[in-house]
């Protein structure tokens, strides 16, 4: 274990040694080539590296609670490895990040989290956030002088 | 607070809406610990209405929104008050069932639990349930819901916002079918033996017996047909394949013959689902909103104003056409005439014919401007739409006719009768295995050695952006470019057989409503009723 991290760590210092080099040689704009900088230090295995994610921000429940909760934004992972353990008849998961999205990453606002996923080096597409269209209403109308009555046809 | 937990009774632990209650973060909030109340708690006589809602008359607490919903929203007068004092209830006057299509959103509306749904009782706790925001597909509105899981399990479908498209509401459809997911699905691939039994094989037999077929016929002979809910992937993938093998026989479901998709004005809700609220006069031809996307009928409904002639012929279409009809004026006087044209149309012999007399219409009421299109055509089956963007039109008529070999993508609907009995068959169910129809596409290309440039699902989606590439935004609304101005006119008579109903039972549509429990007692009850 102890050796395989310290072999991991090598590699990730290799990698960010050929990458400061990369950097000097190269324009500036090439910056923009997504290296996941988090990920490449922080032993994150690879295929982690490149996990395609959504960011939204989760709507307003439809039920009747208040809007405390409303306006966060999430990153939500696509992973489809369930199963229902045979044992016991709950759910296992062969996605490690199955349960982060929804749990663990929460953030004040959309560039926050687009800003997160870049560093962790995923793949995202962002959600556009439906906000409810507020119209002026009033209880009066319902009594309102709206013409003769038309026939019913 | 007192006098509102009064009479509702401590039903918390038993309660359905627990962890989602209005009344229950107002008493933890506001509330005392400890009540006053020492008399006897009244209590109300459930109501029953019907196998969607469930009733715990005792928890209701006369806020009178369901009341509200039900006449203003949905439109039927079927909930009201009665009684007075303490002895004031909710209910239908006599017992009746809600007959709406939208009766499922007044479990959402009401703040306790006082109106559940029946099919979730007492099957999840809220807090339990994993929600992933999605988009409905059992009609073409594409409503934005809300899909609960409790693990590999659907529990339960809720709406979500969309100002755009459903506002806060989904119907009934949406809303229930989801135990249709779990029944009648098709785990392995199965191949029919000669004895006419379906026996299951692995993947690589069943894909090489298929390519195998495919390659005994003539290229002409293949037909493809898209089911009504397969994704914009499959369907590329299925036209890409079928366009390799030589045959451009390929179709969605529910578009018929139809062979212009090259303006998409002509098949799609000009003036978006929202912008029907600007109409001042609406032309309803061949369709039925309310069956057909009961969404789209509230909205319509919402704009009140609107003097309706639903045309029961071509004849009263033709009259209108012709400015013989006292509706033409109405439509001459309307500031935003809206018309909408059901898809049920696309199957009809004579739609040219039909789509010009319309086309005059909307010309002559000044219907198609630049800050106004309110030539919508409402679409009945999910993929539809993607289909004719992505170009998924047979090259005959009659293809089906002639065919020999006949890949089915999930499609249910389509009428066999026609196709040759010695055809080959190569039919896959919609719910097959879980895995997603362009893999399959995918290794079957491979098969069958005509090789699909893709595998991932990456790559298939910028293959779909060199065709198509609006259906790529999510969430946005991509309008029209062209109108059919520039459409060369027709001079095709129309038949007068009248329209006929393109949803016969609106519980039932497609093959995950069919194999639901929920939706076959709502629709026994609509036939009784
Ligand atoms: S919404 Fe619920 S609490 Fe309100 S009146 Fe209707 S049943 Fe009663």
């Amino acid at each position: 274990m102890a050796s395989s991290l310290r072999h991991g760590l090598t590699k990730a210092r290799s990698h960010i040694l050929s990458r400061t080099r990369w950097f000097s040689s190269q324009s500036d704009a090439l910056v923009e080539a997504k290296i996941p900088e988090v990920g490449i230090i922080s032993g994150i295995p690879e295929q982690h590296l490149r996990r395609r994610v959504v960011i939204y921000s989760p709507a307003r429940t439809a039920s009747q609670q208040g809007s405390g909760k409303v306006g966060k934004w999430k990153i939500n992972f696509l992973s489809t490895q369930k199963w229902e353990n045979p044992l016991m008849g709950w759910t296992s998961t062969g996605d490690p990040y199955a349960n982060v999205g929804d749990a663990g990453l929460s953030f004040e606002s959309e560039e926050a989290a687009k800003e997160f996923a870049e560093k962790h080096g995923w793949e995202y597409t962002v959600r556009k956030r439906h906000t409810p269209l507020l119209r002026v209403k009033s209880y009066a109308d319902n009594f309102k002088w709206k013409g003769l009555p038309k026939s019913e046809e | 607070m007192e006098f509102l937990l009064m009479n509702h009774p401590l039903d918390c632990p038993i309660c359905d809406q627990g962890g989602e209650c209005d009344l229950q973060d107002q008493s933890m909030a506001f509330g005392s610990d400890r009540g006053r109340f020492t008399e006897v708690k009244r209590s109300v006589v459930d109501k029953n209405l019907g196998p969607l809602v469930k009733t715990v008359m005792t928890r209701c607490i006369q806020c009178t929104r369901c009341v509200r919903f039900a006449t203003e929203v949905a439109g039927v007068q079927d909930l009201g008050m009665l009684g007075r004092g303490s002895g004031e209830e909710i209910g239908t006057y006599v017992e009746k069932l809600m007959t709406s299509e939208l009766s499922g959103n007044v479990i959402d509306i009401c703040p306790v639990g006082a109106l559940t749904s029946k099919p979730f009782a007492f099957k999840a706790r809220n807090w339990e349930l994993k929600g992933t925001e999605t988009i409905d597909v059992t009609d073409a509105v594409g409503s934005n819901i809300r899909i609960d899981s409790r693990g590999p399990e659907v529990m339960r479908i809720v709406p979500r916002l969309n100002e755009d498209i459903n506002e806060e509401w989904i119907s009934d459809k949406t809303r229930f079918c989801y135990d249709g997911l779990k029944r009648q699905r098709l785990n392995d691939p199965m191949i029919r033996g000669a004895d006419g039994r379906f026996k299951p094989v692995i993947w690589r037999d069943a894909l090489a017996v298929v390519a195998e077929m495919a390659h005994k016929v003539k290229p002409e002979e293949i037909v493809g047909v898209a089911g009504q809910l397969s994704d914009a992937e499959s369907m590329m993938a299925l036209k890409d394949l079928l366009n390799k093998m030589g045959s451009n026989n390929v179709w969605c479901e529910g578009n018929g013959s139809n062979r212009d998709a090259d303006l998409r004005s002509g098949y799609i809700m000009n003036s978006s689902i929202a912008g029907l609220e600007k109409a001042d006069a609406f032309l309803l031809v061949g369709t039925q909103p309310r069956v057909e996307a009961a969404i789209v009928n509230a909205r319509i409904r919402k704009t009140v104003l609107a003097k309706q002639a639903q045309g029961w012929g071509p004849d009263t279409l033709l009259e209108i056409a012709e400015r013989r009809h006292p509706f033409s004026s109405v439509l001459l006087n309307a500031k935003n005439p809206a018309i909408i044209v059901g898809a049920g149309l696309f199957e009809r012999k004579d739609k040219d014919a039909i789509f010009s007399a319309l086309e005059t219409i909307a010309k002559y009421a000044n219907a198609v401007r630049l800050d106004w299109n309110g030539f919508n055509v409402l679409l009945l089956k999910a993929a539809q739409a993607a289909a004719l963007d992505l170009g998924l039109v047979p090259e005959s008529e009659n293809s089906i006719e002639s065919a020999k070999f006949v890949y089915l993508m999930g499609a249910d609907d389509v009428n066999l009768e026609k196709v040759p009995a010695d055809a080959l068959w190569f039919i896959k169910g919609i719910m097959a295995t879980g895995v997603d129809d362009w893999k399959i596409i995918r290794a079957l290309s491979e098969v069958a050695g005509v090789k699909l440039p893709y595998d991932t699902l990456g790559a298939i989606r910028s293959r779909i952006k060199t065709v198509a590439p609006n259906i790529l935004n999510i969430d946005e609304r991509e309008p029209a470019t062209f109108s059919f101005s520039i459409k060369p006119e027709s001079t095709k008579k129309m038949d007068s057989a009248p329209f006929g109903t393109a949803v016969d039972n609106f519980y039932m549509t497609d093959s995950i409503t069919r194999a639901s429990k929920i939706m076959a007692q709502c629709s026994a009850l609509l036939l009784k009723k």
